[in-house]
């Protein structure tokens, strides 16, 4: 589909809307147009010197038209932007369903300033389109026509020598079309290199400082924001070129009515009165001239904004329910890795993976940082899909599952803490609304995050700021977890999730959580080895590969990769215990 | 309450709303002046395209006066009139078009480089924040600043919204010719004027509080999209979508009926606006009616009439939309200045002058200042008798070339090189992020030229912290930092940064290629010295694989190189920097086997006579340093050599006999991360 089909399909949505202002646009801009034929009628009285009631007469009509014309403007407007409001609102909600169809490994290649972008200045352009856009692009046709079918009526000559200039309008309109449309996706382009430039300048920043690099970074970004300016007055050049255009145009059909016209009363083939109803139909026309490049720049940003929106539709959501989805009957089966592997666009990252956590036990992973470690928890609530072999949880293949299912069994506190800018309450109940009060006191004792949360402002209604930014990081990562064990989920994810809380505390959260544990299946990434030797099962992934596995005694008398990783913490571990 | 419990930042809590502050008359005056100085190095331009307002409106405004010329001959049968008013009817169009796109587009080119100005004041005053400052605000909100609120700076101008002063200009002139035409006529068709500017304001009063309410709305629609795609996983993995979706309909919603009733308001004054044009010409024929028929005005006379009314009523109509639009710009221009105000990080420039205590860095300092802060660097060009050159950038380019490679280093350079080989000294340092949660509780050590020293600690021991303030990140709380004997507050920022390389464990690459990430901007560099650098670095190999060698594309973040890669050619750059005071936090999990070997040979080799501060997490390296530093919570628990804390018996004994079980002679453990 094209951006433009399915921007049709939403205004279908609103045909009756779009029929109703439709209706009254044409009523509006036949009061309008009827008011220059009352005119010409009025001046024809004044000219045959008659009488000053029928000039009252038409005064009158007049009046009566305007008034009317003006309140069905009003109505016609009200009705046609507000639908126009319906198809962005709704634009804006299904794009936002769409976006939460979409997988991980989409948000990982894209640019969330691209994204964002899209989502804010394209459905804006859109928004362009389907107001004042949309309006006059019904509105100036029928002015025309009704213009030319008045004029018609009363002179068919000058009509024509008015239809010649307006020929112009065609040509005017295929110049700059093509012209405007490159000139400012030029212009948008530059537009999100620069900001890509800015994300990954903020994102450095601690980089450009240590080695001095605000010179080069500004010369960079003054390079760049030097071709914005060119390019913007590329497209300033052109638009500023269509307006005097259409109004010299404009200013064209008045002379040659005045000349045309004037010579024809002289040859006494015409009145006064079809001169001066001639220029008032111009006068009508005569906005709608002037707003014509506008209305070409809202028309070709609003195609492509919505093409640009329609990259991100078409996507197709890679991980979605099955048509048939099983139901997780069995929790008392383990998670079961079946000679898994993956990769992100030919680069394997996990190869020919098993292994299996038997219901209720713990399985520990430790490896270097880019092993696999993450990736491989990814797998099972479906962020991604395996590129071959088969996960089972419950004695199901995860892709059996429907999503809400599999992921609703799951409790998973990731690496990098994210929190919502909403409260400390909302976040941890992101997963389970209708905990109760005491539920969350719970999992804060577990978290060890009660005893600071009580000096918090506003207690368990203080909000965190964006991403949890008045948070520190520990506090952020034991938030994560203690929302990861709020629903009390059957299967435990824990990726690394204490990293940033010190060994004191972390040995309180250990010692509470024996009993959170109980009667879970769990796989936990951590460095500590205080966390892992308590696990059931150890396995040590390297470079993709499992390439140990066991429990604590039997690896480090194995002298391999996991007893050097041991030896090597327990130093830090050592430090931390002093 | 454990420490670090604490509450960092009551303020930015309501941050996401980012309510925008009801500003008064007078703030916004202020604002208009502040903008006024991007303006005036556009005056000249600026005054121009002011200038061709009324020139373009004027030939605009005298085109239904000849009209009504054209008309009247036509009624009398004066044909040679007819003629002669049409050609300079048609010079009127063609002249008005010109002086038109001249108008607007001197007035975009003078927005352009105003906005493009400030764009790149926004961007350096940036570079300029202390670290601090970034803690606190995240990247989506500075990005809105220089970007999104820089914008609606722009739809101001493009609004021609800077003309609303001509706007009433034009007003007056047209009821002016309007009286001079026709003083009872004009009375006439301006009798519906009166209503029409009570209609408006009612409109006018009701739309301002719409626009206003519909900016924060779609200020938060945003703000939660915003929010949302980084956060989806996190949405998908709670099964949240529909909660979300509800959350997010609620606000997308909000926004959609306020706006609703903006358009009811706009929609009425518009059409009140069509009606009182059509009105208007009803009472003109009522009135004028008689008039022409008693003789005494002509049909051009009503014909240019109906011609002003027009012209007169674009205008009032779009006042109301001209005025939303300068209201929002004020509010971008109030957040934009909120952060040009924000204090810049302090430089030792500002706290001039300390020369005489140690005048051989100071000199340099000087000498390599031809940098950003503006505060000073004429000046210090002039006092080092350094040729003035007409781009700082090139000179301080220049500049950090001298330092940086030896050999074409200009004398007064090498003394400085000695000065800072000096010495890295911490003296009683005392340091919190926040207030009431000390990171180093009185902290010392110095670091003899050339001398390399290990630290070792655990998460949060206060080894990180004492990097960041050695290159002045951030500000000690009491004691002091010196590096050269000079105390860090006391250094030009960016030369005391020059004299320090740092490797940290997550090497961020720039987009671009991997030339000029190892160049890193000083493109003075000979590319033979780069190469040289690499072979140092023993990293021929690796890029000799890479696609294209040394211009091989590197992207965002250089997220298509492996941690290990990446971690190699910040050590090339360490060699192609060559910086005094190496300061590495050693690479303990992030390596692949096949880059670890590499990186380790490259590592011995750039600290060798070198003062060196390394984070160690490998044995050899911090055997092989002169000295074990080893923190625990912010104080030194033990400092010395190998040797001497071997003997000691204390935490490093404990800490090395654990290490040694099992582990061959010296064997190198390669492994997880023994601190992040």
């Amino acid at each position: 589909m094209t951006g433009i089909g399915r921007l049709i399909d939403y205004l279908w949505r609103y045909w009756r809307r779009y029929l109703v202002g439709g209706v009254c646009l044409i009523g509006t801009t036949s009061l309008l147009m009827v008011v220059p034929w009352w005119v010409r009628g009025a001046i024809d009285v004044i000219e045959r010197g008659d009488p000053d009631s029928e000039l009252g007469g038409y005064v009158l009509l007049i009046a009566l038209a305007a008034a009317g014309g003006g309140l069905l403007r009003g109505v016609a407007r009200s009705i046609i932007f507000n639908a126009g409001r319906n198809v962005e609102y709704d634009l804006r909600n299904d794009l936002f369903a769409h976006l939460e169809k979409l997988p991980l490994g989409y948000y990982q290649a894209q640019k969330t300033g691209d994204l964002m972008s899209r989502a804010v200045n394209d459905i804006n352009a859109v928004r362009m389109l389907l107001g004042p856009g949309f309006l006059n692009l019904v509105n100036t046709p029928l002015y025309l026509v009704y213009a030319a079918v008045f004029m018609f009526a009363m002179n068919w000559q000058l009509t024509l020598a008015v239809g010649a200039c307006l020929t112009l309008l065609a040509l005017v309109f295929k110049q700059f079309r093509g012209r405007i449309r490159r000139a400012s996706l030029r212009v948008q382009r530059q537009m999100s290199r620069m900001s890509a430039h800015v994300q990954e300048n903020l994102s450095g920043m601690h980089v450009v400082k240590a080695y001095v690099q605000a010179e080069p970074q500004t010369a960079g970004f003054t390079g760049m924001n030097d071709e914005y300016q060119v390019r913007s007055l590329d497209l300033a050049r052109c638009r500023g070129m269509i307006n005097p255009v259409m109004v010299a145009l404009h200013g064209l059909t008045v002379l040659v009515v005045l000349w045309y016209g004037g010579w024809l009363i002289m040859r006494e083939q015409s009145g006064v009165a079809d001169l001066v109803a001639f220029i008032l139909y111009l006068n009508v026309l005569a906005w709608p001239m002037a707003a014509f490049g506008w209305m070409l720049s809202l028309l070709e940003r609003g195609r492509a904004a919505m093409d640009r929106l329609e990259e991100i539709f078409e996507v197709e959501p890679a991980i979605a329910d099955p048509e048939h989805p099983v139901p997780l009957r069995d929790k008392e089966r383990g998670i079961e890795f079946d000679r898994v592997s993956f990769g992100y666009n030919g680069d394997a990252v996990l190869k020919d993976v098993s292994f299996e956590v038997p219901p209720g036990r713990k399985v520990a992973i430790v490896g270097r940082t880019g092993a696999g470690k993450s990736t491989l928890t990814h797998l099972i609530p479906r962020l991604h899909d395996v590129t071959s072999g088969t996960i089972r949880m419950g004695g199901v293949d995860v892709r059996s599952l429907s999503l809400e299912d599999l992921r609703g069994a799951i409790g998973y506190a990731p690496q990098d803490p994210f929190l919502f800018s909403t409260s400390i309450q909302d976040n941890l109940k992101f997963g389970d609304a209708h905990a109760s009060e005491q539920e969350v006191r719970r999992v804060l004792d577990v978290a060890d995050l009660e005893s600071e949360v009580e000096v918090f402002p506003d207690g368990l209604d203080t909000r965190v700021g964006e991403r949890g930014i008045t948070l520190s990081g520990g506090q952020k990562q034991r938030a994560t977890l203690a929302r990861a064990i709020l629903a009390n989920p059957d299967y435990l994810i824990l990726d690394d999730c204490l990293s940033s809380v010190d060994a004191h505390t972390e040995q309180r959260i250990l010692d509470s959580f024996e009993s959170v544990l109980k009667g879970k299946t769990c796989i936990i990434i951590s460095h500590r080895m205080a966390v892992i030797q308590q696990a059931d099962e150890i396995l040590v992934l390297d470079d993709g590969r499992i390439v140990e596995r066991g429990d604590h005694e039997s690896l480090l008398r194995a002298g391999g990769l996991y007893a050097r990783m041991y030896r090597r913490q327990q130093m830090s571990d050592e430090l931390e215990e002093l | 309450m454990r420490a670090g419990g604490g509450y960092r930042n009551r303020a930015a809590m309501n941050a996401p709303e980012e309510q925008e502050s009801i500003s008064g008359k007078a703030y916004d005056l202020k604002l208009a002046l502040r903008l006024w100085r991007f303006l005036r190095p556009h005056r000249k331009v600026f005054f121009l395209s002011l200038l061709l307002l009324p020139v373009h409106q004027g030939f605009n405004l005298a085109q239904p006066l000849l009209l009504k010329i054209g008309i009247d001959a036509v009624s009398v049968g004066d044909g040679l009139t007819l003629m002669t008013t049409g050609l300079l009817f048609a010079g009127a169009l063609a002249a008005e078009a010109a002086a038109y796109f001249f108008q607007y587009y001197l007035s975009m080119k003078v927005a352009q480089r105003c906005l493009a100005d400030l764009r790149v004041e926004i961007f350096s005053h940036v570079q300029r924040l202390p670290m601090s400052y970034f803690d606190r605000n995240p990247v989506g909100r500075l990005m809105t600043r220089m970007t999104t609120d820089v914008e609606v700076l722009q739809e101001m101008f493009a609004a021609g919204a800077m003309n609303l002063v001509a706007d009433l200009v034009l007003i007056a002139a047209i009821v002016a010719i309007m009286m001079s035409l026709h003083v009872e006529m004009a009375l006439v068709s301006l009798a519906l004027i009166p209503f029409l500017l009570l209609g408006i304001n009612v409109f006018r009063l009701k739309a301002r509080q719409t626009y206003r309410l519909i900016r924060t709305r779609i200020a938060r629609v945003n703000a939660y999209l915003g929010e949302a795609i980084p956060g989806m996983a996190v949405i998908q993995l709670f099964n949240r979508q529909a909660r979300s979706f509800e959350e997010f309909d609620d606000l997308n919603r909000a926004h959609r009926d306020a706006i609703k009733r903006s358009n009811i308001y706009e929609a009425s004054l518009f059409s009140m606006v069509e009606a009182a044009g059509s009105l208007s010409i009803a009472l003109l024929l009522w009135y004028g009616g008689g008039e022409v028929l008693q003789g005494v005005v002509g049909i051009g006379t009503f014909v240019a009439f109906s011609e002003y009314i027009r012209r007169l009523f674009v205008p009032l109509r779009d006042f109301s939309n001209k005025y939303a639009v300068i209201q929002a710009a004020m509010t971008a221009a109030e957040r934009i200045f909120e952060l040009l105000d924000t204090a810049p990080e302090k430089s030792g420039r500002d706290a001039e002058p300390v020369a005489g205590t140690v005048p051989t860095a100071v000199s340099a300092s000087a000498q390599e200042s031809g940098v950003a802060p503006a505060t000073g660097a004429p000046a210090t060009q002039a006092a080092d008798g350094a040729p003035t050159d007409a781009n700082p950038a090139s000179t301080a380019a220049a500049n950090a070339a001298s330092t940086v490679i030896p050999g074409t280093a200009p004398p007064a350079s090498v003394e400085t090189t000695d000065a800072v080989r000096a010495a890295v000294e911490f003296d009683n340092v005392w340091f919190s992020y926040r207030p009431n949660d000390p990171v180093l509780k009185g902290v010392s050590f110095r670091i003899e030229p050339g001398e390399r020293v290990a630290v070792i600690g655990a998460t949060g021991s206060g080894k990180t912290t004492t990097i960041k303030l050695m290159g002045r990140f951030y500000d000690v709380d009491s004691g002091a930092v010196r590096v050269g004997g000079r105390d860090v507050r006391e250094w030009e920022l960016d030369a005391l940064r020059r004299h320090m390389g740092t490797v940290l464990q997550d090497v961020f690459l720039f987009s671009g290629d991997i030339l000029s990430n190892l160049k890193l901007g000083n493109e003075s560099i000979p590319e033979e010295r780069v190469r040289a650098a690499v072979r140092s670095a023993n990293a021929e190999g690796f890029i000799r694989r890479m696609p294209g060698g040394l211009r091989a594309a590197v992207r965002e973040r250089g997220n298509n190189l492996s941690a290990g890669q990446r971690q190699l050619l910040a050590l090339v750059r360490m060699f192609v920097l060559d910086p005094e005071i190496l300061v590495l936090d050693e690479a303990t999990s992030s390596v692949d086997t096949e880059t670890e070997f590499l990186v380790q040979g490259a590592f011995e080799k750039i600290m060798a006579n070198r003062t060196c501060l390394v984070i160690a997490h490998r044995l050899s390296t911090i055997r092989n340093a002169d000295r074990i530093l080893v923190f625990h919570r912010g104080v030194i628990r033990e400092m010395g050599s190998h040797a001497e804390l071997m003997e000691k018996g204390g935490v490093y004994y404990r800490l090395h006999q654990l290490q040694f079980q099992g582990e061959g002679s010296g064997g190198e453990a390669r492994g997880v991360a023994a601190d992040r």
